[in-house]
């Protein structure tokens, strides 16, 4: 259950990216505010209390960026989906030559798919091992 | 001698957020503010480091948010912890003791 709403905000960010950005950055700014009020509460001048705020808090416009990025990235751990997507694919490739072998060969067409049918055999082994 | 400001180590930032959050929903500012007083004003985080922080642990489901209004009344994003997020700051705080006590016993050693 507890991958429903980041699916549901992850959808939503992609679908309304600038109500997004306009979030995240009412978010941040309420922080920047807080942190002002509690420099002036301190004695600092308005004025030195928001510069020191602004300082404070770092690159506003770089943080508001990466949390946009964040709010946008998928849900999931996408390797293991990689893995099993891949494992998928060389399981069919592998299938298709298995049967592409076992074809009569008595013309040079069906010799040339035999060959293929090895390549992509031999790929598919190379690249399981190079993932491992 | 001035007391000495500790860095924070990577990865341990999720950990204090989630640890500020079990003590009830709190927004942004207010869980920087927790931070430092539950560590006695030991831990002190770069204000901005914290959203992307807390945007990584919505995202995994760990904390959930809605806005609302603040003390001052003003509209504020408050942030929870979920029931996965409970159950990994157990994890984290099992770790982080597993850790500690590994790296004490190494320094420790003769």
């Amino acid at each position: 259950m507890s991958r429903v709403k980041p699916t549901v905000n992850f959808i939503h960010a992609w679908q309304h990216p600038e109500e997004i950005a306009d979030e995240v950055e009412a978010e941040l700014r309420f922080h920047v505010q807080m942190r002002t009020r509690a420099n002036i509460a301190e004695g600092m001048s308005p004025n030195e209390a928001q510069l020191a705020a602004k300082q404070s808090f770092g690159d506003f416009d770089q943080i508001k960026v990466s949390c946009c990025e964040i709010k946008q990235g998928f849900p999931f751990d996408l390797k293991p989906l990689r893995m099993g997507l891949y494992i998928a694919i060389a399981c069919l490739a592998g299938g298709v030559a298995l049967v592409a072998i076992n074809l009569p060969h008595h013309s040079p067409f069906s010799v040339l798919w035999q060959l293929v049918a090895i390549a992509v055999l031999m790929r598919s082994f190379l690249a399981g091992r190079r993932k491992q | 001698m001035g007391k000495a400001k500790a860095g924070l180590l990577q990865g341990t930032l999720d950990m204090l957020i989630l640890k500020a959050l079990f003590l009830g929903p709190l927004h942004g500012y207010g869980i920087g503010q927790r931070i430092a007083q539950i560590s006695g004003d030991e831990l002190k985080i770069e204000e901005g480091s914290l959203y992307p922080g807390l945007y990584r642990l919505e995202r995994r489901g760990w904390v959930e948010s809605e806005w609302d209004v603040s003390e001052n009344n003003q509209r504020a994003k408050f942030y929870k912890l979920t029931r996965a997020g409970r159950k990994q700051l157990i994890i984290e705080e099992q770790n982080w003791e597993r850790l500690a006590s590994a790296t004490m016993k190494a320094l420790r050693a003769n």
